[in-house]
Order: C-alpha cells, then sequence, then structure tokens
C-alpha cells in the first residue's frame, strides 16, 4: 500500500500537467555566429540521463538510463544564413537503438557589416518525433540569440518560444523555454561556464515551478582548433519535473568544402 | 601595470601645459598642417567621419629639399592631443612624432611649428603616432596620412608619369579569427581614400615610364596589388633604392611600406590596378588606369597566387656572408593571450611597453638586430629615425636592401643591420596599431 503511495506521489512529482517530456536530445546554448558559406558543421550530441523520469507515461518511454545521440548538420548558404538538420536516436534497455525524429533549422544573423554591439540571430526550428518519445509531435520553435564576447567572458542568451503543431499541447499556445551560457576562458584553449536550460511551460501562463524545467549544467569547451567544437558537461535539474542529472557532450567537425584559395 | 594608453595621457597632460612652440618666435612656415575632423566621401554619397590633414586624404603631399631647412606649422583641431611622425627620416627624438621618443603631443586646440633638415632623399611619409587602442575611429584607424618626398639628387629611375597612391582600410570592428583573438576586419577599402572606380582615373600614354610611389598606411593589414596587363619594375622599397631592380606580376606591401616601382605602358586599355586578394578588391581597393584615347570597362586579370620576395630586388654582387662585426641584439615577439574577447598583448624578450627593457647603443657601433617571431602572425617591424639593412630572411643571408619597415614572417628568422648614427631616444616597434598599442615597443638609448 505504502509502495503504491509512493509511487503516486512520486508520479504526481515529476510529471507535469500536460505530461510534456523532455528533450535532452541537443543541449546547446547557441552563439550567435553562423556557419560560412561552402562549409558544413557535423555534430554529435550525446547525452545520458543518468537520473530521470523512471516510468512510462502516457506510453511515453522513461527518461532514466537513456542515451541519445543526435547527428546535426548544418550547412553554411550564404555569410548571414545556415540551415542545420537534425536526426535523433535513443538508446536504452529494453528498448534498443531507435530513431525518435528529426527536425530542421533554418538561422540568419546580423551581418558583421552591421557593426551591432553584439551578435544577434535567429533561428526556426520545425520537425517531428515519435509519440513514444513525446506526446507533442510535432513542434515548432523559434529562437532569438544575443551573444557578446568581454575579454575572457562570453554571454549567450537564447530565450526561446516553443509551439505545438500536434498534440497535447496544441491548445497551450507559445512555449517559453530560454537558454543561457556564461564562459570563461581560462587559457587559450579551455574555457569553462554554466548553461542554463529551463521550460516555463506557456508564455500565457508560466507554470508553476514545481512543473517547469529548470537545468544548470557545469561546461567546458576545449577550443583545439577551429576545425573542431568539443563540449562536455554535467547538469542537474532543479525542479520536479526536470531529469535530475544528465551528461551531455558535443563534438563537432568543421568541414570546408572549397579549395582555399590565397587570393579569396 | 602601466599601459600604453595611461603612459601617454601622462606625457601629453605634461605636453600641453608646456605648449611645445609658445615662448618661440614664429617663423613663416613653408608648410601648415591642419588636423581635423573630415567627411571623406570615399564612394557616390557614402561618407566615413574621420579625421585628416588639411581636410584630404590623404593628407597633402610635401615636397622637400633633401639638406634644405624646412618649417612646418602644425594645428590641432581636434578634441585629442595628437603628434605627426616624419617616417622614415634621421630627425631629432625631439622632433621625429613619436611621444615615447620625447616629442611633445599636442594638445587639442594647440598649435606647433617645427623645424628640420629633412634627410635622407626618397619616398617618406607623415602619419599620427597616437594610440588607439579598441577605439578603431583613433590613430592610424584615421585618414591621418601623407606623402613626403625628399627630392633626390638623382631619381632612381628614368620616368614621364608619377603617381603617389595610398592604400588604406576603413570602418573597422574587431571580430573574432582563426588565432582565437579579436582583429581588426574592415568594411572599406581604398585607394587614395576612394574606393574603385569613384577616383578619377590614372591618366596615362602608350610608351610612357610611369613611377608608381605606393604606401600602405593601412593600420593594420598588408596589401597585394597587381596592375593588370603589366608588370611592375621595383626600384626602390621605403625609399631606399634597391641595389637590384627586377620585374615582377604583384606587390606585397606592409603597413608603413612603401614601394616605388617602374610601369612599362606598353598595353594600350582601360586597366584595373588593385588588390589581388579578391574580398580585399570588392571592398573597393582598386582604381583605374586609363590610356589616352582608350575607352571601355576597366580590365582586371585575376592572379590565382602571392607571390612576393624581398630578397629578389637584393644585391647580388658582394659576398652576402660578409660580416659588419656587429654587435647582436636578440629580440623575441610572443602573444600573449587575454580572451576570445579581447586583442592578444605583446611581448619583446617576455615583457611588453613601457616596461620592455631600454636597451643602449653606442654611436657609431654597427647593431645586428635578430628577429625571433615566435608568434602566429607577421609583424611589420618599424625602427625610428635610421635605416636598417636587411641581412637574412629565414635561412638566406642577403646585402644592399635598405628599409625603415620589415615584414618578419611568423617563426621565421630574421635579421637587420644598421648603424647607429643619430643619437636620441629611438623607438623600435610592430606598425600594426593594434600590436604598438598592446605592448609591441621598446626603446634605444644612445648611452
Amino acid at each position: 500500500m505504502l509502495r503504491i503511495f509512493l509511487s503516486i506521489l512520486l508520479l504526481g512529482f515529476l510529471v507535469p500537467p500536460a505530461i510534456r517530456a523532455q528533450g535532452n536530445y541537443e543541449i546547446q546554448v547557441y552563439g550567435a555566429d553562423t556557419i560560412a558559406p561552402n562549409s558544413t558543421m557535423v555534430e554529435l550530441h550525446s547525452n545520458y540521463t543518468a537520473l530521470g523520469q523512471r516510468y512510462v507515461i502516457d506510453g511515453i518511454y522513461p527518461t532514466y538510463h537513456q542515451e541519445h545521440e543526435t547527428l546535426e548538420i548544418t550547412q553554411g548558404v550564404t555569410d548571414w544564413m545556415e540551415v542545420g538538420f537534425y536526426i535523433f536516436t535513443s538508446e536504452q534497455n529494453g528498448h534498443g537503438a531507435q530513431w525518435v525524429g528529426d527536425h530542421i533549422r533554418p538561422r540568419v544573423r546580423v551581418p558583421d557589416k552591421w557593426h551591432w554591439p553584439v551578435g544577434v540571430s535567429i533561428s526556426t526550428e520545425i520537425g517531428y518525433q515519435r509519440p513514444v518519445y513525446s506526446l507533442d509531435t510535432w513542434t515548432w520553435e523559434i529562437r532569438p540569440i544575443i551573444d557578446k564576447t568581454i575579454k575572457r567572458w562570453y554571454f549567450a542568451f537564447n530565450p526561446a518560444l516553443e509551439r505545438t503543431l500536434h498534440g497535447p499541447d496544441v491548445h497551450q499556445g507559445l512555449g517559453f523555454a530560454p537558454g543561457a551560457k556564461v564562459g570563461y576562458d581560462f587559457t587559450k584553449k579551455i574555457s569553462g561556464g554554466v548553461e542554463y536550460y529551463a521550460d516555463y511551460g506557456g508564455f500565457a501562463q508560466f507554470d508553476s515551478f514545481h512543473y517547469q524545467q529548470q537545468q544548470f549544467f557545469a561546461v567546458t569547451d576545449l577550443n583545439v582548433s577551429p576545425a573542431w567544437e568539443i563540449n562536455i558537461g554535467v547538469g542537474v535539474g532543479v525542479t520536479g519535473s526536470t531529469d535530475h542529472l544528465l551528461i551531455k557532450g558535443i563534438l563537432g567537425r568543421h568541414f570546408d568544402w572549397k579549395k582555399k584559395s590565397p587570393v579569396d | 601595470m602601466v599601459t600604453r594608453r595611461e603612459f601617454l595621457k601622462t606625457c601629453a597632460i605634461g605636453a600641453s601645459v608646456g605648449g611645445y612652440a609658445r615662448g618661440r618666435e614664429a617663423t613663416a612656415p613653408d608648410y601648415t598642417i591642419d588636423i581635423a575632423p573630415y567627411s571623406l566621401e570615399f564612394s557616390h554619397r557614402r561618407e566615413i567621419k574621420t579625421i585628416a590633414y588639411n581636410g584630404q586624404v590623404p593628407g597633402p603631399l610635401l615636397r622637400f629639399q633633401e639638406g634644405k631647412l624646412v618649417t612646418i606649422n602644425i594645428n590641432n583641431k581636434t578634441d585629442i592631443p595628437e603628434v605627426v611622425h616624419w617616417h622614415g627620416m634621421f630627425l631629432g627624438s625631439s622632433v621625429d612624432g613619436a611621444m615615447e621618443e620625447g616629442t611633445p603631443m599636442i594638445a587639442p586646440g594647440g598649435a606647433s611649428q617645427i623645424s628640420f633638415i629633412p634627410q635622407p632623399a626618397g619616398f617618406r611619409w607623415y602619419h599620427t603616432h597616437t594610440f588607439a587602442g579598441h577605439n578603431l575611429n583613433r590613430g592610424q584607424y584615421t585618414g591621418q596620412h601623407g606623402f613626403l618626398w625628399i627630392e633626390p639628387r638623382e631619381n632612381p629611375a628614368r620616368y614621364d608619369a608619377e603617381f603617389f597612391l595610398a592604400l588604406h582600410d576603413w570602418r573597422g570592428q574587431l571580430l573574432g579569427s582563426g588565432d582565437g583573438s579579436m582583429n581588426p576586419s574592415y568594411d572599406v577599402s581604398t585607394v587614395n581614400g576612394r574606393v574603385l572606380g569613384f577616383g578619377a582615373p590614372l591618366r596615362v600614354k602608350a610608351g610612357q615610364r610611369m613611377l608608381l610611389h605606393i604606401l600602405n598606411s593601412s593600420a593594420t593589414d598588408c596589401h597585394w596589388i597587381a596592375l593588370a596587363g603589366h608588370q611592375f619594375t621595383v626600384v626602390a622599397l621605403d625609399g631606399n633604392r634597391v641595389p637590384n631592380p627586377a620585374a615582377v606580376p604583384m606587390l606585397s606591401i606592409a603597413p608603413a611600406e612603401r614601394v616605388s616601382a617602374i610601369v612599362e605602358l606598353n598595353n594600350p586599355g582601360v586597366w584595373v590596378l588593385g588588390e589581388v586578394r579578391k574580398h580585399i578588391k570588392q571592398a573597393g581597393m582598386g582604381i583605374v588606369v586609363e590610356y589616352a584615347n582608350k575607352s571601355g570597362e576597366p580590365q582586371w586579370q585575376q592572379p590565382e597566387t602571392l607571390t612576393w620576395d624581398y630578397l629578389k630586388f637584393a644585391d647580388t654582387g658582394t659576398d652576402v656572408s660578409g660580416s659588419n662585426k656587429a654587435l647582436e641584439i636578440p629580440l623575441v615577439f610572443k602573444s600573449k593571450f587575454t580572451g576570445h574577447g579581447d586583442m592578444d598583448h605583446w611581448t619583446i624578450n617576455g615583457k611588453s611597453y613601457p616596461n620592455t627593457e631600454i636597451i643602449g647603443l653606442k654611436e657609431g657601433e654597427r647593431y645586428r638586430l635578430q628577429f625571433r617571431n615566435e608568434s602566429t602572425d607577421h609583424h611589420p617591424l618599424h625602427l625610428h629615425r635610421h635605416t636598417f639593412e636587411l641581412r637574412q630572411m629565414g635561412d638566406r643571408k642577403t646585402r644592399g636592401i635598405m628599409k625603415d619597415v620589415v615584414l618578419v614572417p611568423s617563426n621565421t628568422p630574421v635579421d637587420v643591420e644598421f648603424t647607429a648614427n643619430h643619437p636620441g631616444s629611438t623607438l623600435f616597434h610592430c606598425h600594426q596599431q593594434d600590436h604598438m598599442d598592446m605592448g609591441f615597443m621598446l626603446l634605444f638609448r644612445y648611452i
């Protein structure tokens, strides 16, 4: 009896009213820069939920001990526009390796020649995810991106707005899911910092704190080469609706397709 | 630590109180230079607000007779202390135009009268020598530059037409770059203050020999220049005749360097003289060369490589390994990372100006500066008040090329020699404004 009671209590503690599944596929605060034309960035996002949702709820697989591998391919179109494409996968005991969904994300930025004091870009992302991973199967996001580097410090803010196109949250309207990052260059190659990810729920009326998702990651960026991107972090969720412990890594490789000419 | 900005500020206050020319009876000047704000129309209805000399960019061409005293009035009509450096000349430290050597700054609204005996003959230039730091609308980033021609007894080559051209970059901003730090990047590049197609063309005639004196007055960037359909025969570097004039398809000119070259006008047409690198030419760096009785669209022939070698113009007839028993002064250059959101700081032998070592010189002694550039950048190094001779580039020894600026590539040993024959404080620095502002300077002092 006690076990049933505790289970019901735990379910009530972990699951928000709309039963939103936490993404955990691409955990990244965007910088304002875009990929240069004639070049491609290939990133592998590896995220492991060490402590998360343990129960199948409304047919959604639990996040506990899920390993997410996301392939992100971003192609530079102009010196102010790129398009990103995502393939989400999940691996978990009992469920094996599964395809989760795909997203596409065009992004434009303020060109350098405008001489803005901060980097600014805006991306929009639309895509599908299978209902066993999220009841909201079609979603859309618009993400303003603002960043600034001052001496050794780096600041980025992504006040993203989300909209469910198909699923239980379709009537919720715009949701507010900001991300932010503060970084510090310890050396030319090693930076460290904190990343913050949240989902406050409906923009018109935020969920109570308990049902919001709030995560803080301690991260390090290794700037070993302009061709490589390496980001490693450990994150903790601080609300009842957030997975409590995640480990994330991003390994990116930049490919330049145009043969470099000294006169370009 | 005292920064260059703080050091200059302290000195500037002293100078403005002292008033350099006050108390002296003014004589009629040969030239007057007004330093004042100016709107440069670099393209049709497109302007840059800058600071210039006598309301023009470049400033007026000043012609001096070698050895004949000249007097110049300088009026500072800006709201910041200014100073004019007479680049490539053998002047006393008090008039050379570097606060660090002891030349007084001219206070905002102030005036100064200076007199000097111009030498050596050749293509020199004058420009501001102030701190800019993170403000890319100050110092050498502005339009404060002009040509100096000190008439030689004998010209380096016979010519029919002569043109002075200044290469400059504008509207800079600090952007992150491949080396992990912030570097200036520019929106607009000009020849004589105009983008390609906006300024008047160089009008020439077939059969003429055209002498070009080209100055790179850019605050930070090297430039490669070609003239479609023609070659250059380089006759002088930094205003000094080269021992071996040679034909080349393009010129490489580092900040503060000058190249004088003859062009045989034997290919009638309308041609473009411009930057070889496409993005800089696209930013405007070019000028039209128009033969008489020819018209049509200016033609450009895009080179596919960048080629340049100082030693092509070196003395080939003497023993390059010959030594003048010069005293060796090793100078090691390194960058210091201060964040991905900042410019690198610079050290010479481990220290940044004004904390760099002051090196003593004995009058009459020969010195060999051994440049060891342990950074990833190339550096246009300038020695004030003296001319030096290139002695080694990489593993190649050389003789006969006299310069006052040399581009020292990354991790390439370069040696130069000079004779200490102009007593007085002598500044040595990288001529990239962002590098000198961030510590890449030191002083030589005669003892």
